[in-house]
C-alpha cells in the first residue's frame, strides 16, 4: 500500500508507461455499460453458466412444450396406469394413466412462474419495507417490525394458505400467496444490512454532501445490501415451488387436471412404494431447477460486486 | 494574530454545543443516563484559519464535528456559520449549508461506497446540487481528483482500487466537489501509514491556501497539530479546557491536562531530557463524569475547590482560554 501511493504521487509528476498503459487498460470499461459488464463477469463464471444454461434449457422445454410432449398431459388412460418408463411413456405414466413426461412440460411452465414471480412479489414488497424500516428507525421501525413479527409468527405455508383462502383458489393467487408470505423474509433481511450500512461513513458523507434520504436508501445503502437478498432469493425460489406444491396438495393451488410440479409430486407420494418415477421425476427437476438458481445466483452475487470481478 | 483577529467576524460560532447519547437498559430499554460526549462546547473559527480539536479517544472531539455538521442531532446550544443558524436551518437553507460545510473522514476505507466508481460518487453530488450534470460533471470530476494529487483516469475505479493514501485523496476530492469553504477534518490522517500522513497534511495545505479554507481539525496527534493548526482546543470529557494560540498553546499551556499532553510529544532527539508527566488512572466515564472540574481526578495539583465546582473557560489578557482553577482562581 505504502509503495503504491508514493508510486501514484510519482505518477502525478512524470506519468510513467506502466501507469500509461494501466490507463489503457481502463478505457474500455467507460464505454461499456454497468450491465454489460456484470454480464461478461457472470458469463465468465463457469459455473454460472452451467446455471444459466439450466435455466435456460427450462424456459425453453417450457415455452415450447406442445413441440416436445408426445402425448396429451391432460388425457387418462386406466388401462395403462403407473406404468414404469418405457418406449411409449419416457418418464412412465400416473396413477389416471397420464404421460408423465408431457405433464411435467406444461408444469414446468407453471412452477417456473410460480418461482419466479412470488420471489419478485417478495423482493419489490419486503425490501422496500425492510430498508426504510431499518434506515428511518424509531417508532416506525418498531410498528414495521412488530407487525412482521406477526407475519413470522405464522408459518410461511400457512400464510400462504391464510392468503389463498382470502383471494380464491388458483395460480395466479398461489404466486400472489407465496410471494406474501416472503416478504416478510425479506423484510427482516434488508433491516439487518440496512442497519449495518447505514453507520458507514459514506452515507453519513452522503448526508454531508446533502443527498436526499431516497437517494441515499436506493443509491448507497441498497446496492450493499445485494448479496445476501440474492442468496436468498435463489432458495426463495425452491421454497415457493414446494409451498404452491403443498397448496396445492390442499387443494388450494393448481386445481386437479392441471399439471404443476408440486402437485404431481405430491400426488405420487401415494405410490412411492411401487411407482416411484412420479416422485423422483418432478424431484429432480424441482432439485435442477433450484441448483440453477443458485449457481447463477452465486455468480450474480459475484458479478455485481465490483471487489471480485 | 490575537489582537487584530478577534476583531474579524468568525465564520463559525459554536455555543454551548451539547450531545447526550442516552444509555438504555433493561427489557423496555427505558433511558437510564447519557452519555455526555458533548457537554457545553464553545468556541468561534475564524475565516482561513485552522481550528485543531485535541483530545483523547472518547473526548467528544468527533461527535463535535459531526455535531456541527448536523450529521447527528444536538441536545442544545447553538452552531451559527456566517450568522446563520445551522441548527435550526431547514429546506433550501439547509441545503445551501451543506454545499458551504464539508466533512474529510477518518476511515478512507469505509468512506467510500464500495459499490460506486469514484466518477460517479463525486459527480452524483454535482447532479443533486444541480451544478453540473454529463459531460461537465466529469470535466469537474477529472479536475477534482487531478487538484488532489490523482489521475483523470482515477474517475473510472472503484475504491478497492486504490491504496488507503489514494482513497483519502478520494475522499478529499469529494469534499471539495461543492466549493465548500469550511471542513471538518475529522482525524484525516490517523488511519494511514506514516509515510503517507504527510502527503495528506500537504495537500490540505495546499488546497487551504489554493481555496482560503477553513478547517476544524480533529487530531490526536500534536506533533501534526503544531505543523497544522493556527488555533488549539484541548477538550477532556465533553468539555473544552484550553483554548490558545498554537505558538502561546506550545509554549506555554495553561491547564494541566494539556501540559501532560505535551509532555507525552515524542522527541526525536534522544539525548533531549525533559520532564514527561504521566497521569494516574483512567478517563472517568463520561456517563457518570466526576463532580466539579471533569479533570480532578487524575490532576497532580488538585485542589479541595476542584472537587466541588466546576471551573469556567476564561480568557486571559493574552486571549488564552483555560478552564482551570489554578489559572483562574474562585474568589
Amino acid at each position: 500500500m505504502q509503495a503504491d501511493d508514493r508510486d501514484s504521487v510519482a505518477a502525478t509528476l512524470h506519468p510513467p508507461a506502466a501507469d500509461a498503459a494501466a490507463a489503457t487498460a481502463l478505457t474500455p470499461r467507460k464505454k461499456t455499460s454497468e450491465l454489460h459488464e456484470v454480464f461478461r463477469h457472470l458469463l465468465r463464471n463457469r459455473a454460472a453458466v452451467v446455471g444459466l444454461i439450466i435455466i435456460g434449457g427450462f424456459v425453453f422445454v417450457s415455452v415450447f412444450a406442445p413441440l416436445f410432449s408426445t402425448h396429451d398431459p391432460l388425457r387418462t388412460n386406466l388401462g395403462n396406469r403407473l406404468q414404469p418408463p418405457n418406449r411409449e411413456h419416457l418418464l412412465g405414466t400416473d396413477e389416471l394413466g397420464r404421460d408423465l413426461f408431457s405433464r411435467m412440460l406444461y408444469g414446468g411452465r407453471i412452477s417456473l412462474n410460480i418461482g419466479v414471480i412470488s420471489v419478485l412479489i417478495g423482493v419489490l414488497v419486503g425490501v422496500p419495507i425492510g430498508a426504510i424500516s431499518g434506515y428511518f428507525g424509531g417508532k416506525l421501525d418498531i410498528l414495521t417490525q412488530r407487525f412482521i413479527d406477526i407475519m413470522i409468527a405464522f408459518p410461511g405455508i400457512l400464510l400462504a394458505i391464510v392468503v389463498v383462502t382470502v383471494l380464491g383458489v388458483g395460480v395466479e393467487n398461489v404466486m400472489i400467496a407465496t410471494g406474501v408470505a416472503s416478504i416478510p423474509i425479506y423484510a427482516r433481511l434488508v433491516r439487518g444490512s440496512v442497519l449495518a450500512i447505514k453507520e458507514q461513513s459514506y452515507v453519513a458523507a452522503a448526508h454531508a454532501a446533502g443527498l436526499g434520504h431516497l437517494r441515499i436508501i436506493f443509491r448507497q445503502i441498497l446496492p450493499n445490501c445485494l448479496a445476501p437478498i440474492i442468496v436468498q432469493s435463489t432458495f426463495q425460489i425452491a421454497t415457493s415451488i414446494l409451498w404452491a406444491a403443498g397448496l396445492g396438495f390442499l387443494g388450494l393451488g393448481a386445481q386437479a387436471p392441471t399439471p404443476e410440479w408440486g402437485a404431481i409430486l405430491s400426488n405420487g407420494r401415494a405410490y412411492i412404494r411401487t411407482a416411484h418415477h412420479l416422485t423422483t421425476y418432478p424431484g429432480l427437476a424441482i432439485l435442477l431447477m433450484v441448483l440453477g438458481f443458485n449457481l447463477v445466483g452465486d455468480g450474480l452475487r459475484d458479478a455485481l460486486d465490483p471487489k471480485t470481478r | 494574530m490575537t489582537a487584530t483577529a478577534s476583531l474579524v467576524k468568525p465564520i463559525l460560532q459554536v455555543q454551548e454545543l451539547k450531545k447526550y447519547f442516552p444509555i438504555r437498559t433493561g427489557v423496555l430499554s427505558r433511558v437510564s443516563g447519557h452519555v455526555k460526549a458533548v457537554d457545553g462546547v464553545s468556541f468561534d473559527i475564524r475565516p482561513g484559519e485552522t481550528f485543531a480539536l485535541v483530545g483523547e479517544s472518547g473526548c467528544g472531539k468527533s461527535t463535535t464535528g459531526r455535531t456541527i455538521l448536523r450529521l447527528t442531532g444536538a441536545n442544545g446550544g447553538t452552531v451559527y456559520y456566517n450568522g446563520e443558524d445551522v441548527l435550526a436551518a431547514t429546506g433550501d437553507r439547509m441545503r445551501h449549508l451543506r454545499k458551504a460545510m464539508q466533512i474529510v473522514f477518518q476511515d478512507p476505507y469505509s468512506a467510500l461506497n464500495p459499490r460506486m466508481t469514484v466518477g460517479s460518487a463525486i459527480s452524483e453530488i454535482l447532479h443533486v446540487h444541480g451544478i453540473a450534470s454529463g459531460n461537465q460533471a466529469r470535466d469537474r470530476v477529472e479536475e477534482l481528483l487531478v487538484r488532489c494529487g490523482l489521475e483523470a483516469y482515477h474517475s473510472w475505479r472503484y475504491p478497492h482500487e486504490f491504496s488507503g493514501g489514494q482513497r483519502q485523496r478520494v475522499v478529499i476530492a469529494r469534499a471539495l466537489a461543492l466549493d465548500p469553504q469550511f471542513i471538518v477534518a475529522d482525524e484525516p490522517i490517523s488511519a494511514l501509514d506514516v509515510s503517507i500522513q504527510s502527503q495528506i497534511i500537504n495537500l490540505l495545505e495546499e488546497l487551504q491556501d489554493a481555496y482560503q479554507l477553513t478547517y476544524l481539525f480533529i487530531s490526536h496527534d500534536l506533533s501534526v497539530v503544531r505543523h497544522m493548526a493556527d488555533r488549539v482546543g484541548v477538550m477532556y470529557l465533553g468539555k473544552l479546557v484550553e483554548v490558545a494560540d498554537k505558538k502561546e498553546f506550545y509554549r506555554k499551556p495553561l491547564h494541566p491536562y494539556s501540559q501532560a499532553l505535551l509532555s507525552a510529544i515524542p522527541v526525536s532527539d534522544p539525548s533531549i531530557k525533559k520532564k514527561r508527566i504521566i497521569l494516574q488512572g483512567d478517563v472517568p466515564s463520561p456517563a457518570n463524569p466526576p463532580p466539579g472540574c471533569p479533570f480532578h481526578t487524575r490532576c497532580p495539583y488538585v485542589m479541595d475547590v476542584c472537587r466541588n465546582v466546576v471551573p469556567e473557560l476564561k480568557t486571559n489578557p493574552a486571549g488564552h482560554q483555560a478552564a482551570c482553577h489554578l489559572v483562574n482562581p474562585v474568589s
